[in-house]
């Protein structure tokens, strides 16, 4: 037998005698793991919509039908004045028809409803700083060019405001839990290196080195450890991949995340769960091996 | 092999075991360490093997410097020691055959070549039909003579026995030093602690005494080498 099997073989020996503690440590990791995972996940998503939506139309306002030339060019050229504003784009009542009809091409019986009369024009402004569309409101207020003003502003707000507190609160349960994974391995080991005591004593007598004595109790943690946050980070996959084609998609968001985001959020979990297997490791039987 | 240089050894609490040791063994000798209880017998061989760390003097075993030595090398200088130690410690779960077997495992020894190594150790210690029983079915002296099997599994250069013959009767005794004679005659420098004097008195080797932690008696270096 040679060094590195008799290591194997104590792993599992060392699991076997306490598997209920090791499915406890499995899943403490699992569920912790899958809380990073998910909630970066889905900061990720919502980052990237936001992203668009930064670069996009903040406030629409509609002009009334009855409205000049002359009108709309002096309350674009007004709006453009204003520092807070990027750009101002004019969207004739044909514009307005044909976007109707590209976002609604799958609804027919809705299409062939609609009096496109009716469809105003509008004048789209972009932001420097999206969260200002309240200044637009109040400046535009009472003008009797405008017919409506639309922000997308409070909502995105809310959202961006939700997934922070989400993302926070996450984390703290991700590190509770993480906590418990951290007890519960450094008592497995703990566990096993006393029920061990003996043996211990005896290969340190024979002359083995105090790495290869501690390489089980190692690779257990290790092992733990990484087999929670693969299992984690698989479930983490799968629900993303099934959500991108899911209605929640069509409808509200879309689930956008790089892949190479994905992978780059995969490898430093794993590579965590192993730093953290190793650390565990290390406290659960610091002093146990002693000497 | 083994030079002790004013060696001394007090624990924590100032209870003084050994006090200025200076003696030397030479690679081939059989030695017995005698002295009352109490007189530091294992603490001796403690040393010898770093399990305790001594408040003063020199070391040297198997040409290594076991005061300077750094902790993370121990095992280095036990791979050249064979230690049976006062209470036998053998894996109560574990087989005549498997205890012996464990010391081959744990070095890291191929599965043809434990398995040859076990049967050939065995026989030296006539434990052929004893092999499968666990130590609480075997006698006292058959438990001493796993732990010797085992301690010697790696071809040690020294074998250290602390009382092997401790609760044994005289017939068994003789056994039992019989073996370790063999296994001296076969190039292993022995070092055996006894407060048994009859064995000690009959079987003509070097003597070392301690009383009180200090050397009483110190035969002439080599005096009973066998050739
Ligand atoms: N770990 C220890 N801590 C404190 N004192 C110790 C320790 N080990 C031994 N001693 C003391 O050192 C002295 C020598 O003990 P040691 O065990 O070496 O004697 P011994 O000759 O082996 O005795 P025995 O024949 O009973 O085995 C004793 O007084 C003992 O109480
Ligand atoms: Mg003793």
């Amino acid at each position: 037998m040679n060094k590195f099997s008799y290591v194997v073989k104590n792993t599992i020996l060392n699991m076997r005698r306490t598997p209920l503690l090791v499915f406890a440590t499995i899943i403490a990791v699992l569920v912790s793991s899958f809380l990073v995972f998910t909630t970066l996940s889905a900061r990720s998503i919502v980052q990237n919509n936001t992203l668009r939506w930064q670069n996009g139309t903040h406030v629409v306002v509609f002009l009334d039908d009855r409205v000049t030339t002359t009108a709309h060019k002096q309350l674009q050229e007004s709006l453009e004045s204003y520092s807070e504003v990027r750009t101002v784009d004019y969207f004739t009542k044909a514009e307005a028809e044909d976007e109707f009809r590209a976002l609604f091409k799958d609804q027919p019986d809705l299409l062939s409803e609609v009096d496109y009369e009716k469809l105003p024009s509008s004048l789209r402004v972009n932001l420097n700083n999206p969260s200002d569309y309240e200044l637009i409101i109040e400046r535009m207020d009472g003008n009797p060019a405008v017919k409506e003003i639309r922000t997308s502003g409070e909502a995105i707000e809310r959202l961006l405001s939700l997934t922070d507190t989400l993302v926070v609160s996450a984390s703290a349960f991700a590190l509770l839990v993480g906590f418990a994974a951290f007890i519960l391995i450094i008592n497995t080991l703990r566990l096993a290196a006393y029920s061990k005591k003996k043996e211990i004593k005896i290969m340190r007598l024979v002359g083995a080195s105090s790495t290869y004595i501690r390489l089980p109790f190692i690779f257990e943690a290790i092992f733990e450890s990484l087999i929670g946050t693969s299992i984690a980070v698989g479930l983490g996959w799968g629900i993303i991949e099934y959500s991108k084609n899911s209605i929640v998609a069509e409808s509200i968001f879309d689930i956008t995340i790089s892949d190479s985001y994905l992978i780059y959020l995969t490898l430093v979990l794993l590579l965590s769960s192993i730093v953290f297997g190793l650390f565990a490791s290390f406290v659960g039987i610091r002093k146990v091996l002693n000497d | 092999m083994i030079n002790l240089n004013n060696v001394s050894l007090v624990f924590q609490g100032g209870s003084v075991a050994l006090s200025n040791i200076t003696t030397s063994i030479n690679e081939g000798e059989f030695v017995y360490l005698v002295g009352h209880s109490g007189s530091g017998k294992s603490s001796f061989l403690k040393l010898l093997y770093k399990e305790y760390i001594s408040t003063k003097g020199e070391i040297e075993v198997a040409g290594l410097n076991v005061v300077e030595l750094p902790k993370w090398k121990t095992p280095l200088l036990r791979r050249n020691l064979g230690i049976v130690t006062q209470e036998p410690q053998l894996l109560e779960n574990r087989n005549t055959y498997e205890n012996i077997s464990f010391a081959l495992e744990v070095m890291g020894i191929k599965a043809e070549e434990i398995e040859s190594k076990t049967n050939t150790l065995l026989d030296l210690v006539e434990l052929n039909e004893n092999a499968f029983k666990f130590p609480n079915q075997l006698s006292g002296g058959e438990q001493t003579r796993v732990s010797i099997a085992r301690a010697i599994a790696n071809n040690p250069l020294i074998l250290l026995c602390d009382e092997p013959t401790g609760n044994l009767d005289p017939d068994l005794s003789v056994q039992i030093v019989s073996l370790l004679e063999k296994i001296n005659r076969a190039g292993t420098t022995v070092v055996m602690a006894t407060h048994d004097s009859s064995i000690v008195n009959r079987r003509k080797k070097r003597v070392i005494e301690l009383s009180n932690g200090k050397i009483v008696r110190d035969d002439e270096q080599g005096r009973y080498i066998l050739r």
